[in-house]
């Protein structure tokens, strides 16, 4: 107890001298919550920490920043990070857009420093570092796999200037990665107040491994300090994004609360925080559903972005007093209504075609729903193991009517075993179109080293990423890039709205030999019956007889004056033939060839004779 | 609060000053009864080689083991995870995140606080001989390295299929015993271990210690030869074993182990009897110089240092007297003095169009 008063008491103080600014250093928890129009409720977490000096020094004294990460940065001369690690699919057709997108699996990419010479090694010390952080197998990835974009994934941070030197860009994913508690439980000690206080006590292992959807996310960038953005401070985001299905969560009950989504309530805010928020987007509250919210919000929010407006519940937990446990919950009134989901101005899938395992196809179909053609570009990364063929790239829309041709693209072959094939191109979409990019690909034979344990399972393959730039907000959610908190994008009307799509990954079978026990006796087996057969079918079938060396030899040279003199005789049966009548001659030429032949071997006879 | 800080302290103290010259001293002045600690620090690598849904039993085995020497002290930094498949985060456990150890879900340990350093396709034959011996690559973060010395206890658990001097590791590579013997010796070569506690649970699991010839080893398995482990029982729930015998009854004893009881190894080496186990578990002492009756278990399986207050030490710290050096230590402001003109930009989000 007086230990816990002791913690609590040294909390505090330290939590005021942040809040002063000594440090140049603060930290905002952010909570969105936002029931989808497929009735499922997703949740946001954003815990923001901006450091002023995060850039400088390596050794600078780490206040709430966390100390291992900003070492890693230092140490490899990292600008820019975004690492995440996910769960399931985000079904942007249904939900719209989220805050931050991510493929399932794990993805990493960073920028490094300007003037990094041994940026492939670096990449490798990093993803190396970061599996020892997170307890996930990043340690896999390696330069050879690892491409470097040349149109998508700019850098997001303000830097000195605006050219970008893409070879200091590594891009890598993991498709087959598992995320379960082992990677929270170091993301949130990563936290200032790790998950004993605040949003992030929020965060049980159990309840957000339940949801359909679940996505961890670190992203480091240097951040404008102000408007006029002379100085940068080091931004941290850590995000975790959570869709929940309520039907699986029990009860048959549209309604939702903190307990039912997190199994606990909110004990207060973290005290090292200098915002603590829960924003609850109410727009479709009275028109598609019809909830109560309670308690009472500490104000309501008129949002007005793009054109669209979206109305927040906002919580302010640092302005509310908390006697026992906070819980937000929402409870339907009126029967359920099947409301009906307008999709998102871009969104695509992705699949595999053919049959057989020699080739096959992927089909990435893009769909634009919006009135006006939208520009994307397409990355592509594709393993070694399935060799792509680029004439076969077929870029279609409308159900193949109207061949697309990119304005600009970048396609770089793979090598087997050191290089993945890389599409990328830059392509207009027509209005209101369904655009199919089609290209083919052999499956390849691996060495029988190279198969993993369970090599039935199938080989992943990562996915594709699809950026644009979105001409309104409708169901997009994103913090515009000179923010930081989700606060940010409050009446953020920009021109144009940053978005990247990541779409399903895929599981190929290769051809896989079988490794099983059997398998192995039955060759075996083959292998030494083969061998036996071979001698002992020899041994019976052929009968062994003795030839005299001597009579051997004497039987070629007699062999050969035979087959001499039956060749002459015939030669000259042919003169013979061919003198009384020179017109068959030129004829037929092949008989010429034979009589020049004949003349040949006559003269050959002839020297023969002088030799002998 | 005080006193347990000059516990500590005094601890720390007595771990400074070199041993031999004082180690009697000490002695003369340690309490009859008292525990005599041969080790400086704790490490612990508990290995899990299967791969696959229907080996859920050996995640459940070794995340047992993790949870007790957790419970009993040791940090995750010194403790070597290795699971070579995910089954709490699998698609057919129907309540995700969690590994019980048996089908009335007493106890779940996998729990909410847990670090797995090698996971998946890591969990190789190679990756577990270097983290032993300590040859990884460069870059190697250190949650994956076993940075034990000369004064480190060292537990060793394993689980598997394993057959007569072998253990599988996902179902494609063995380790023979002599390999894992000769791995041992290098350790001992190189200094890396005081005393290493092992234990197998694997079929005919004692021939995994049979080739060992390293001093200071004390190993115990859950089969002899020519006898198969058992698994314990079956939860109808996901359609699988859920823990395997010997674990199971091991971890009923470490459950009643507090990081301050008196419980020895050589009760431990006790825990499961045939009548439990159904395979007899073998024990191999010869190696090992202590004897097990006299060795608490908290030696290998937590990391508690045994701290008595002795009376004529000085324990007058220097205390920090310039408290205006710490004070201006805080007052160091950390903001920025230069200033540039420089103005920072964002980089367009998507390639112009030329």
């Amino acid at each position: 107890m007086i230990v816990w008063a002791v913690f609590t008491l040294i909390l505090s103080s330290v939590s005021a001298l942040g809040q002063s600014g000594l440090y140049g250093d603060e930290f905002h928890e952010e909570l969105v919550l936002k029931q989808l129009p497929s009735g499922h409720v997703y949740s946001y977490f954003q815990f923001t920490t901006l450091w002023e000096n995060g850039g400088d020094q390596p050794n600078h004294h780490c206040h709430l920043f966390p100390q291992s990460l900003s070492e890693v940065l230092h140490l490899y001369n990292v600008d820019e990070m975004h690492l995440s690690l996910t769960g399931g699919l985000w079904r942007h057709e249904n939900w719209g857009y989220p805050v931050v997108s991510a493929p399932p699996g794990a993805e990493l990419w960073a920028w490094f420093k300007e003037g990094t010479h041994d940026v492939d090694k670096k990449w490798t010390l990093l993803s190396n570092a970061l599996s020892g952080l997170f307890c996930a197998s990043l340690n896999f990835i390696n330069p050879q796999q690892s491409p470097s974009p040349k149109y998508s994934f700019a850098p997001l941070g303000a830097y000195g200037s605006a050219s970008q030197n893409r070879s200091l860009l590594r891009y890598s994913t993991l498709p087959r990665e598992i995320v379960c508690t082992e990677n929270l439980t170091p993301f949130k000690k990563l936290l200032p107040c790790d998950s004993k206080k605040g949003l992030s006590s929020l965060l049980n292992a159990g309840n957000i491994h339940n949801a359909n959807y679940h996505s961890l996310g670190i992203h480091v960038r240097p951040q404008c300090k102000d408007e006029n953005c002379h100085e940068t401070v080091l931004e941290l985001k850590q995000t975790v994004s959570l869709v929940y299905d309520l039907i699986i969560l029990g009860q048959e009950s549209r309604d939702w609360s903190f307990r039912k989504l997190f199994g606990v309530g909110l004990a207060g805010p973290c005290p090292l925080a200098k915002s603590s928020k829960i924003y609850v987007d109410c727009s479709t509250n009275a028109t598609t559903f019809d909830y109560n919210l309670s308690p009472d919000p500490t104000e309501f929010i008129n949002s007005n972005r793009g054109g669209y407006n979206t109305v927040f519940a906002v919580y302010d937990i640092k302005k509310t007093h908390i006697i026992n446990m906070f819980s937000v919950s929402a409870t339907h009134k009126g029967p359920r209504v099947q409301s009906i989901i307008s999709p998102p101005v871009i969104h695509a899938t992705r699949y595999i075609v053919g049959y057989g395992q020699e080739h096959g196809g992927i089909v990435t179909k893009i769909h634009n729903n919006h009135w006006k053609e939208i520009d994307i570009t397409l990355f592509e990364n594709i393993p070694w193991f399935l060799p792509t063929y680029y004439h076969t790239l077929k870029i279609t829309a409308n159900g193949g009517k109207q061949v697309l041709k990119p304005y600009a693209k970048h396609y770089l072959p793979g090598r087997d075993r050191s290089r993945p094939y890389t599409l990328e191109f830059l392509v207009t979409l027509p209005p209101r179109s369904v655009t199919e990019i089609y290209l083919e690909f052999d499956y390849s034979f691996l060495k029988w080293q190279e198969y993993p344990p369970d090599a039935n399972h199938g080989f992943y393959v990562g996915a594709a990423a699809i950026t644009t730039l979105l001409p309104h907000t409708k169901n997009y959610t994103g913090v515009p890039i000179d923010g930081s908190t989700f606060s940010s994008s409050i009446n953020a009307s920009r021109d144009t709205y940053p978005v990247t799509l990541h779409t399903e990954i895929l599981l190929v079978t290769l051809p896989t030999p079988d490794f099983s026990m059997p398998y192995n006796v039955i060759c075996l087996a083959c292998t030494v019956v083969a061998l036996a057969f071979g001698p002992l079918h020899n041994h019976t079938t052929k009968r062994l007889q003795m030839l005299d060396p001597s009579e051997e030899t004497k039987g070629v040279i007699a062999n050969l004056r035979q087959r001499l003199n039956s060749f002459l005789t015939q030669s000259t049966k042919a003169k013979e033939q061919s003198s009384p009548a020179p017109s068959e001659v030129i004829k037929s030429p092949q008989k010429e060839e034979a009589a020049c032949g004949s003349k040949v071997t006559s003269r050959k006879k002839d020297r023969a004779a002088k030799s002998s | 609060m005080s006193y347990m800080f000059s516990f500590l302290a005094l601890c720390c103290l007595l771990h400074l000053v070199p041993l031999h010259s004082c180690e009697s001293a000490i002695d003369s002045r340690i309490p009859e009864g008292f525990q005599k600690g041969t080790h400086t620090n704790n490490w612990a690598v508990l290995v899990d080689t299967s791969r696959f849904w229907f080996n859920y039993r050996h995640v459940a085995n070794v995340l047992s083991i993790y949870r007790s020497v957790k419970r009993l002290g040791i940090p995750d930094s010194q403790i070597i995870l290795m699971v070579a498949d995910d089954m709490p985060c699998n698609l057919r456990n129907p309540r995700p995140a969690t590994v019980f150890n048996n089908a009335n879900e007493h106890i779940n340990v996998y729990g909410d606080d847990v670090e797995v350093d090698y996971r998946g396709y890591e969990v190789t034959v190679e990756n577990f001989l270097r983290l032993l011996i300590g040859r990884l690559p460069p870059g190697t973060p250190r949650s994956k390295q076993l940075l034990s010395d000369e004064g480190s206890n060292v537990l060793v658990y394993l689980t598997g299929h394993g057959g007569d001097g072998f253990l599988k590791f996902q179902d494609s590579e063995e380790i023979s015993s002599q390999e894992l013997a000769d791995a041992v010796e290098q350790m001992w070569q190189k200094r890396r271990y005081n005393e290493m506690f092992f234990v197998i649970d694997t079929c005919q699991a004692s021939s995994m210690y049979d080739k060992m010839y390293s001093p200071n080893v004390l190993a115990v398995a859950s089969s002899l030869v020519g006898e198969d482990s058992l698994s314990h029982h079956v939860d109808p729930a996901i359609g699988v074993y859920i823990i395997d015998r010997y674990t199971y009854y091991a971890l009923d004893f470490l459950e009643r182990v507090e990081p301050d009881s008196r419980k020895t190894l050589g009760e431990f080496l006790k825990v499961c009897p045939k009548r439990l186990c159904i395979s007899t578990v073998g024990v191999r002492r010869d190696l090992f110089r202590r004897n097990p009756d006299k060795v608490l278990i908290t030696d290998f399986f937590g990391a508690v240092r045994p701290v008595e207050v002795v009376a004529a030490m000085d324990t007058n710290w220097p205390q920090s007297t310039n408290l205006a050096f710490k004070n201006s230590t805080l007052q160091v402001s950390y903001k920025k003095t230069k200033q540039s003109n420089l103005k920072h930009v964002y980089s367009p989000q998507f390639p112009l169009k030329t």
